[in-house]
């Protein structure tokens, strides 16, 4: 079978939209085998993944030490060890104090308008190309990429290279390990002349400010610096477009509805309502999962002491899978049967996860999805997929999986 | 007694992601519990430069600093 980040059609089997997995049922500690062997814990409760991905005792560095066993069997940019991903701790927290106060919620509602305007913009040049058309080409991937080279300061960044980048960086079977690294060095190359460039001739950039906090503290070193750097750029657009992909796709694939009309009637109440768009956009993000997770059946962390999670201990050294997909439909914290799109959560969903890794962009990537969808709603209330769903394009072989192009008609 | 304004940490549990932060930044004020969720360590305190920032580096926002007399949001600070 071809698997490739740009031959998702040559899949003999149609792939099932991301709202359509079958995700894991939700009970206690249960145990698995990675695809490399490797033995694992699989938690799925809503309670246990909460309470192993704030453990202190459950970390991520701990998957890199040298006596770990292997976990992934093509490395990428989320295995490196200078990765913020990868730390734990103080030296962590070090690396995170850095740009956490870019991210909260208040720093990333004060672009709230620029980005509303960012939206309008695109949406408006896809509503003038007349239907039938494409919205990822002309709206999902190019949102996200515009917001995070805003923020970084990188205007003029060639698009193009960055999908390279992107595509290798989070590849799981798309490219070979040789091309994996030469492209993650490449990128690499590009964060770290980032850094100096910033470093000489500050600005008012996030890659300015995190380099400086950085030089002010010592606390980092220059390949962290430079990881951290390019991490920003990837987790800045990749998941964000991979989100509002599916989501189009799962609010407006015509069978999913219960009675006709219903799934219509939801995206034109997306449009009319500011409101109904932000619940709405929590209960996609808690039911459509960003990928396959055909390398692993959850968040990945090793523990360094035995640590007793759903009534089970797990052995120091043994390695732990955090499923958020099963813990983001657990009946006990989440009403089970049909969902009700524009319901408020209650509790919140671990979707950005939890304890020290809780997803940095997080409230960027929640309004980004939110002003999308209902900038899109209210422009074209009639929208709907042009093409089945079962002969959508998908981008295989990454970590996410979103469409590779989407028809859209109205 | 000190002059300094008595004041309120409070820490919203249900918002809470436990990222340790504010943990680490301001240890006088707020500690991770067993659960994994942060709280206030004492009653009352007086503040410090350390609980400020804990109260604005929050990730997701969990934290308030209130005087304790006025009710007056004192931190996290827009």
């Amino acid at each position: 079978m071809t698997t490739d980040a740009t031959t998702g059609s040559a899949d003999p089997q149609p792939l099932v939209p991301l709202h359509c997995l079958l995700r894991g049922e939700a009970g206690p500690p249960r145990q698995a085998v990675l695809p490399t062997g490797t033995p694992v814990w699989v938690l799925t409760r809503h309670a246990d993944v909460r309470q192993a991905l704030a453990h202190p005792a459950l970390g991520r560095a701990s998957l890199y030490a040298p006596d770990a066993p292997p976990t992934v069997l093509t490395p990428n940019i989320l295995d490196d060890p200078s990765s913020i991903l990868n730390s734990d701790g103080p030296g962590h927290q070090a690396i995170r104090r850095t740009v956490q106060r870019a991210f909260t919620p208040r720093a990333i509602e004060r672009w709230r308008p620029w980005v509303a305007g960012v939206v309008r913009e695109l949406v408006d040049g896809l509503v003038a190309s007349g239907s039938p058309a494409e919205v990822v080409e002309s709206l999902t991937k190019p949102l996200p990429v515009r917001v995070i080279s805003r923020l970084m300061e990188l205007e003029g960044l060639d698009t193009d290279r960055l999908g390279y980048w992107s595509d290798h960086a989070l590849s799981t079977t798309a490219y070979s390990a040789e091309e994996i690294a030469a492209a993650i060095r490449e990128f690499g190359e590009f964060g770290h002349q980032l850094v100096l460039e910033r470093r000489k001739n500050p600005g008012e950039d996030l890659v300015s400010s995190l380099v400086r906090a950085a030089d002010q503290t010592g606390e980092m070193t220059e390949a962290q610096i430079t990881s951290l750097t390019i991490g920003l750029v990837i987790a800045g657009h990749e998941t964000t477009m991979t989100s509002f992909g599916n989501a189009l796709v799962y609010l407006l694939d015509p069978r999913r509805a219960e009675h006709p009309g219903a799934a219509a009637g939801a995206w034109r109440r997306i449009g009319e309502d500011p409101a109904a768009a932000v619940a709405a956009t929590e209960q996609i993000l808690r039911t459509v999962p960003l990928g396959d997770r055909t390398n692993a059946p959850g968040q990945l962390r090793r523990a360094t002491a035995d640590v007793e999670i759903g009534g089970v201990v797990i052995p120091a050294g043994a390695v732990v899978a955090a499923d958020t997909t099963a813990a983001n439909a657990d009946p006990e914290v989440y009403p089970p049967g049909p969902l009700d799109l524009f319901a408020p959560l209650g509790t919140p969903s671990l979707t950005f996860g939890a304890g020290p890794h809780h997803c940095l962009g997080a409230w960027l990537a929640r309004m980004e999805l939110e002003l999308g969808l209902h900038h899109l709603a209210r422009a074209l209330p009639g929208l709907r997929l042009a093409t089945p769903v079962d002969r959508i394009e998908w981008r295989t072989g990454l970590l996410t999986r979103s469409p590779l192009r989407l028809e859209v008609a109205w | 007694m000190s002059d300094a304004p008595q004041l309120v940490v409070a820490v919203d549990r249900v918002r809470c992601i436990g990222s340790g932060l504010c943990a680490r930044t301001a240890p006088a004020d707020l500690v991770l519990s067993p659960d994994g969720r942060a709280a206030p360590a004492r009653p009352a305190t007086e503040g410090s430069a350390e609980l400020t920032e804990a109260a604005e580096m929050c990730p997701v926002e969990a934290i308030t600093v209130r005087d304790a007399a006025t009710g007056e949001l004192i931190a996290p600070a827009w």
